[in-house]
């Protein structure tokens, strides 16, 4: 974690006393593996073959690889879903069988493919069912299914009663990792967690994991068959090959400029350059500030304002600072700025430039408004600053 | 199906239902009926029949109920599921036989006994032919639940009790609640054989039209019968919406 | 026991015999009817709901009611067996009748169409040898339900093993052969409906073309 695209606070807070949970602190626990086998009757070779594998506090780790390599095996005994055959697995210095697997599992943070949400139970439920198992009380639950609504990005009193039939892909998605949050675990685990949605839908889901990531500094264990989503969320990536062999164990700065094996050259596939797009992050580069308005606010005081300032559009935020919309000052209609229809296309700062060019392509504006931790509003990125950059990075190298 | 489809289909019994006691009650008020008539269709008679007649269903199927839901959950767990073609099986050859021959069977052979009285033999005739459908739905509704939900909710910590009431039962409902449906239908027409053994229910009104060849006693018994049986579907039909859990 | 049905091996055959032939005119009357009407539904939008609605209150009948409503239109005698038995044995088959028939991939009907064939060809030669696995399904069901169905309607004096079942009953007690009479019934139905579905496997197996089975 050398490279200074790397967020600072995570090594930061590393040497903070553990358990303590907020804003910018590890609350994460370390999971190491020692010599894990998992052997299926009737088969000759192990699923997984001996695995060994240390996952620090507070970090992602991403277990890549081709289908059948064992990785969602190794993930799902972590929590027990499969019992390995031999090996150790501990979570926070403590062997995970000295529990009961209930327990355990009510302590480790579930995400799956799809959310798999219980369609019988509204959102709320979903998410409450681990602090209920818990034993929380009803206020505590209500308060914490609220917080968490709110830390996805859902507006909790219009969803918290629906059924997860009434909401999109991305939204069940999007309660699928709160519900994998809901009691606070220090570990999450989660199995391709965005492969059931398009892939607009699935870089926003990683966006606002990383930006959920950013406060909560969990332990996030997460499985992928894509390489490209690997780089973009983790801290670090775990390459297996057949068997769960690690192939290589590296940050994806490593692991994309020094491959260890052709394996792994082959696996990471051609375009590294372009790939290196995707580690670079719109927070490395200058942001630009147009002139912004609440909802609201008179329109001509709002036109005058962005005429000074020489801006032929402005960026709406709605009472909480969050960014629903950029129109063209000739789309200002009425007294009083509303919330203008259709869903903006927004960036997280902690984006790589690669989605922010996606984004900005997709935009009349030729630029992305950006955002932060829930959705505030941050600037705006475009092409010039995002081309500024690259050609610093390449002037970089050359030296 | 469409909000549309469910109130016609709701609506379309009732309405049956109203027209063919509407006629029966008119034309029972103003045919000139002769004495024998008289006291076969007398009303008390009647009332007495079709309470019978509706205990005789309600407590089959709530026996049935009782029964071959938990026994469809066992044999759906692990390590019982090689069991569940035996049962179904059974239970299969079970419903091939004529329903009229168990009855008369099971009377022959338990009525030298006082507890089997035939009301009681009727149910326990209702309770086994009824089985099936209940049976066979809740083991394909326990099976037919995505096991990535199952896994899920093991994933979440849930305990095996826990996962079966609030997760595969409430999503196994639907399917189970069909069985239902096919089982009372099943069980309020056998029930009219009850006759037969003295078990009582309309069945009484209709035999006695056959015994005494009353044309009139017979079709009003016949008639008093599709209604009840009607009314049984119907009910049947809206513990089937009102139970399914909102979402699925 | 034995002795029972060695002393009336001939009468019991030839009730069987009755009983089986009961079940296939009706099943066959009863396919033939539903198909027909199956073949008018599919044709008209909307009726296949209606169809749904009438089979689903149809089959809430009890068919000891429908007895009774048939005794005085076809008097006493067999008639009453054969027209109540088919009465029942229509709706499943119709059901998979209707199912099977609006099943048919209309890409099929399109290219069987363009290559020049008829309506009637249509249906002939591709609509009702692609429904068939589906209406035979139906007359499976079809053929279980209407074993039981005769017995009832042979109180009515139609023939049949359910006369037996009567029989017993009237007799009661153990000693007088009453249990014989009843078993025999039972044991014999539900063989000759083994049998039964054991054939329509076989006419399954002879009759479903290869290529869908």
């Amino acid at each position: 974690m050398s490279d200074t695209t790397r967020p600072v606070e995570a090594t930061q807070t590393q040497a903070e006393p553990p358990g303590a949970s907020g804003p910018g602190e590890v609350s994460g626990a370390e999971i190491v593996l020692t010599d894990v086998v998992k052997r299926y009757a009737g088969q000759d070779a192990a699923a997984v073959g001996g695995l060994t594998l240390t996952i620090p506090a507070g970090e992602i780790v991403m277990f890549v690889g081709p289908s059948g390599c064992g990785k969602t095996t190794s993930l799902k005994m972590i929590n027990r879903l499969i019992e390995p055959t031999s090996g150790t697995i501990e979570i926070a210095g403590k062997d995970i069988r000295t529990q009961s697997e209930n327990q355990l599992r009510r302590q480790i943070g579930y995400v799956i493919q799809g959310g798999s949400l219980f369609p019988h139970m509204t959102v709320e439920k979903n998410i409450a069912i681990v602090p209920k198992l818990l034993g929380w009380d009803r206020s505590r639950i209500h308060d914490r299914v609220t917080e968490l609504l709110d830390l996805v990005g859902l507006d909790p009193e219009r969803y918290r009663n629906r059924h997860p039939r009434e909401l999109s892909g991305g939204q069940q998605q999007r309660v699928g990792v709160a519900r994998g949050l809901a009691a606070d675990p220090p570990v999450v685990l989660m199995d391709e967690p965005f492969g059931a949605v398009d892939p607009i839908t699935r870089q926003r889901l990683q966006d606002e994991l990383l930006s959920i990531q950013r406060e909560l500094h969990k332990t996030i264990v997460c499985v992928t068959h894509d390489i490209d989503e690997a780089i973009k969320l983790g801290d670090r990536i775990v390459i297996l090959r057949e068997g769960a062999e690690v192939a290589q164990y590296d940050t994806p700065e490593v692991v994309l400029s020094a491959p260890a094996d052709d394996f792994v050259a082959d696996f990471v596939g051609a375009g590294s350059s372009l790939k290196a797009l995707s580690l670079a992050r719109v927070e490395d580069i200058e942001l630009r500030h147009p002139t912004t308005a609440k909802v609201g606010d008179a329109v001509a005081k709002v036109t005058e304002q962005a005429r000074a300032n020489g801006d032929t559009a402005v960026v709406v935020l709605d009472d909480r600072g969050r960014p629903v919309g950029w129109p063209w000052l000739r789309q200002l209609r009425g007294d009083r700025i509303v919330r203008p229809e259709g869903e903006l296309i927004d960036v997280d700062i902690r984006s790589t430039l690669n989605d922010a060019l996606d984004s900005m392509l997709s935009s009349s504006h030729g630029a992305a408004v950006v955002t932060g931790e829930r959705d505030q509003y941050l600037g705006v990125v475009d092409f010039d600053a995002v081309t500024t950059h690259i050609r610093l990075l390449e002037e970089q190298r050359g030296e | 199906m469409s909000r549309r489809g469910i109130v016609v289909e709701l609506l379309v019994p009732v309405v049956l239902v109203v027209l063919i006691l509407g006629g029966y009650v008119w034309w029972r008020e103003t045919a000139n009926l002769n004495p024998t008539e008289l006291r076969q269709l007398d009303w008390a008679t009647i009332r007495g029949e079709a309470w019978e007649h509706i205990k005789l269903t309600v407590v089959s199927s709530v026996l049935v109920v009782l029964i071959a839901v938990p026994l469809g959950v066992v044999l759906t767990r692990r390590g019982m599921t090689w069991l569940s073609p035996i049962a179904v099986g059974i239970a299969n050859i079970g419903q091939s036989a004529p329903s009229i021959g168990l009855i008369v069977l099971f009377y022959i052979w338990l009525n030298v006994h006082p507890f089997w009285t035939g009301f009681r033999v009727t149910v326990l005739t209702l309770t086994l032919y009824g089985i099936l459908p209940v049976l066979r739905n809740t083991i394909t509704g326990l099976r037919g639940v995505d096991r990535t939900l199952v896994e899920a909710a093991r994933g979440l910590g849930m305990s095996a009790p826990a996962r079966l009431l609030r997760v595969e039962l409430p999503l196994a409902l639907p399917v189970i609640m069909a069985g239902v449906r096919t089982t009372l239908i099943l069980v309020v027409g056998t029930a009219t054989l009850a006759t037969f053994i003295d078990g009582g229910g309309l069945g009484d009104t209709i035999n006695s039209g056959i015994q005494l060849y009353q044309f009139s006693v017979m079709v009003a018994g016949a008639v008093l019968v599709v209604a009840l049986a009607l009314v049984v579907e119907w009910v049947g039909r809206v513990l089937e919406l009102v139970i399914r859990p909102r979402g699925v | 026991m034995w002795n029972f049905i060695h002393d009336r091996r001939s009468e019991i055959a030839f009730n069987t015999y009755q009983h089986a032939l009961l079940v296939f005119y009706a099943v066959v009357i009863a396919t033939i009817l539903a198909v027909v009407i199956a073949v008018v539904i599919t044709r008209i939008r909307g009726l296949d709901v209606a169809a749904n609605q009438v089979s689903a209150i149809a089959l809430t009948i009890p068919s000891f009611a429908l007895v009774g409503l048939l005794l005085p239109v076809v008097h006493l005698g067999p008639t009453i067996g054969l027209v109540a038995v088919a009465f029942y044995a229509v709706w499943p088959i119709l059901r998979n009748a209707v199912v099977g028939l609006q099943g048919v991939d209309p890409i099929l009907l399109e290219s069987a169409r363009g290559m020049g064939m008829s309506e009637a060809t249509v249906l002939w030669r591709v609509r009702l040898p692609l429904a068939w696995p589906v209406i035979l399904a139906g007359i499976r069901i079809s053929t279980q339900m209407s074993m039981g169905i005769a017995a009832i309607a042979s109180y009515a004096l139609g023939p049949g093993l359910g006369t037996y079942i009567f029989t017993g009953l009237s007799k009661g007690g153990v000693a007088a052969n009453g249990l014989n009479y009843t078993v025999v019934a039972i044991v014999g139905i539900v063989v000759v409906a083994l049998i039964a579905d054991g054939l329509l496997v076989l006419l399954g197996r002879l009759t479903v073309s290869k290529g869908i089975r």
